[in-house]
């Protein structure tokens, strides 16, 4: 089916995706909305740097990140008041100079509540980042493509997999064409990676 | 499609503004991925190895002086009564303030969309990191049997023992621990994509190998700077706070006490902008000698970013000299005789050169950034710079001894002599901080390239057409 286009990867691995460069990011877009406009949903952009407007043109959601962040946010909150009041008021009260250790004393633990939100919102944002994104991961099926691979900074790449139900390589192929792609590769698996 | 019609949509709105480029030379993003790149899969220039051997057994002779004071005791040290704290904390003052000007060039000047910081954000927070490292040698090995050292923690133990949480010093354990978590996370993190391009790029199993663990996987797809930028701006925000709360939690170790000099409630405006100022003076004496041995950064770390960092300088050494009027104006109108005579002591007895060197470099050499022609003359920046951090260093030693020397009982009275030990241990940490930095230098993009080509003019579809996403940049 795919016999008139370059392929990578094993040719004995069923077929990943059909991957294309393009060398701007307006030609990225372009392609992202007709792809939308033809009706197909597989697809993943890659470029070397945030480009504005793609997630949108891509009608990708809002990221969850900042929940995430407020939630671990409000975790370290409870941590830690319930770290500093429940040994100072009921198992070890420590008064010093006489000052009080209660509630009303509640501006002496601010900075370490401060100092907790702020290292367990830090952790929960990368953590939530890393896994958001689908990382870590030691390898992936575009790695087959050798100009993806060693030069992915060098332009801005689409593929559209072969998930997707309205996939056909040859119309693929030729649709990729028609909006300016370069080097159109068929991405089959690699043996290793089975 | 409409996207097509024009490939220079940005330029009409850069030129009204007159913004000095981001990167010299009209170079364009393919240029300055090989710029940044270059310098780490060269090869290993001479100089290099010749910096990280002196600076590797400053570091190394730095550990030996900390084993030789654990298994011997603090009394190899200089410190002794009254003077309980002297170089530890002094260096440990000097080195987590230097941290701050890192923290603010990379997220406060992040959020404010100040992107002439972007060719300097990733020097400058590796710079933070390392300052932090140098500056927890101190707090732990300071309290003697370092063994004890998780007392410092709220754990559970059999003595039924807890740590007295409205203590300052335990406030600070918290601050620092969390500033060297959040400013490590945020350098790591928002060098994943740039980690993912020396991968790409390698040419050894190796280096794939290592570069390919440490980028995690990354790949640049769109879902993935969806999160990665919600993560930057979400960093940013949580780090920029730290700016203001670590110098001010770690100024509360000094201001809670009721020692003359020390407890006025100025102190925590005094070190955060003391720390800005002698990480400035950091971030210059760092980056204008890394443009004479890698060229290619002339073009990227650009005359008009060095002046820049030179009018933080300014400002941040300004407020400095305004708080040591202040201080004295303070001491003389409090009308507090302990108040006055810290002051009088603190100049007139024959520890007095350390304020007089202090105030001569501090008052002084910042002043001279009003003028172009200093700010333009990068070697004499660097001098400048250095003398700086002289000035910083002899600020937070005449905080801590000189107060402490000349506390309420002058029969006890004296003056803080450093040892060996201290001296050793002091030149230790720089060995420290220059090893790292050498090993950043070598290893990592040192320039945040994928926030450097976003900010390319060109590189954004429709710019200047209002279609911003909002929460890029």
């Amino acid at each position: 089916m795919s016999h008139h286009l370059p392929i990578c990867g094993s040719k004995d691995e069923p077929l990943f995706a059909i991957g294309a460069r393009f060398d701007t990011p307006e030609q990225l877009i372009g392609a992202v909305s007709r792809l939308r406009a033809e009706g197909y949903s597989s697809y993943e952009c890659f470029t070397p740097y945030p480009v504005h407007g793609l997630a949108e043109t891509m009608r990708l959601p809002k990221s969850l990140l900042s929940f995430l962040v407020l939630g671990g946010g409000l975790t370290a909150v409870l941590i830690a008041l319930s770290m500093e009041l429940v040994p100072s008021t009921l198992i070890y009260p420590l008064v010093v100079d006489g000052k009080p250790l209660n509630l009303s004393a509640l501006p002496q633990y601010v900075p370490i509540v401060v100092a907790l939100t702020l290292m367990i919102g830090a952790i929960a944002a990368v953590t939530g980042m890393i896994i958001l994104g689908g990382m870590p991961r030691l390898n992936n099926p575009m790695f087959a493509w050798d100009l993806f691979a060693k030069d992915a900074s060098r332009g801005f790449f689409l593929a559209v997999e072969s998930g997707d139900k309205k996939f056909s390589a040859a119309k693929v192929a030729e649709l990729l064409h028609q909006l300016g792609a370069g080097d159109v590769t068929a991405i089959h698996q690699e043996e290793e990676s089975k | 499609m409409s996207a097509t019609t024009s490939n220079e949509p940005a330029q009409p709105d850069l030129s009204a503004i007159a913004r000095p480029p981001q990167v010299l030379n009209n170079r364009g993003p393919l240029w300055v991925t090989d710029a940044v790149c270059s310098i780490v899969e060269g090869k290993t220039p001479l100089w290099w190895l010749a910096a990280i051997s002196v600076s590797g057994t400053f570091a190394a002779i730095g550990g030996a002086c900390i084993l030789y004071m654990i298994v011997t005791g603090v009394g190899v040290w200089g410190s002794n009564s009254p003077c309980f704290w002297a170089w530890d904390i002094t260096n440990f003052i000097f080195w987590v303030s230097m941290a701050h000007a890192g923290s603010l060039i990379s997220a406060l000047l992040f959020l404010t969309r100040q992107k002439w910081s972007i060719s300097i954000s990733r020097a400058a927070e590796a710079m933070t990191v390392f300052a932090i490292i140098c500056a927890g040698v101190y707090p732990a090995i300071h309290i003697g049997r370092v063994w004890f050292v998780w007392f410092l923690f709220p754990v559970p133990n059999s003595y039924g023992m807890w740590p007295n949480f409205s203590s300052p010093l335990l406030w600070d354990v918290f601050a620092v621990t969390s500033y060297l978590t959040v400013s490590s996370l945020f350098w790591f993190a928002g060098m994943i994509p740039d980690l993912a391009v020396l991968r790409d790029r390698a040419t050894t199993k190796i280096r794939k190998f290592a570069y390919g663990l440490v980028s995690l996987g990354w790949l640049g797809t769109a879902r993935q700077w969806r999160h990665f930028e919600m993560m930057y701006v979400l960093l940013a925000g949580l780090t920029s706070v730290l700016v203001v709360t670590v110098t001010t939690i770690v100024a509360s170790d000094c201001a809670t006490s009721v020692v003359p000099g020390w407890h006025a409630t100025i102190f925590p405006f005094y070190f955060m902008v003391g720390a800005v100022y002698s990480g400035s003076a950091a971030i210059l004496t760092l980056l204008i000698p890394l443009r004479l041995v890698y060229p290619q950064l002339k073009e990227l770390i650009t005359p008009s970013q060095l002046d820049k960092v030179c009018k933080l300088l300014l400002m941040m050494g300004s407020c400095v000299a305004y708080v040591y009027v202040f201080e004295l104006f303070n001491a003389w109108y409090s009308a507090n005789p302990f108040e006055r005579g810290a002051f009088w002591e603190r100049f007139t007895s024959s520890s007095s050169w350390y304020a007089i060197t202090c105030l001569s470099i501090n008052l002084t050499i910042p002043q001279l950034f009003w003028f172009s022609a200093v700010r333009r003359c990068l070697p004499l920046v660097v001098v400048l710079a250095i003398l700086c951090n002289v000035g910083m260093w002899f600020e937070r030693f005449m905080i801590v001894t000189t107060t402490l020397t000349r506390d309420f009982l002058p029969s006890s009275w004296g003056n803080f002599h450093p040892t060996i030990v201290d001296i050793l241990t002091a030149t230790g940490t720089l060995g420290i901080f220059f090893t790292l930095f050498l090993l950043f230098i070598r290893f990592v993009p040192i320039i945040n390239m994928s926030e450097l080509k976003a900010a390319l003019p060109g590189s954004q579809p429709h710019a200047g057409l209002g279609r911003s996403t909002g929460e890029g940049h």
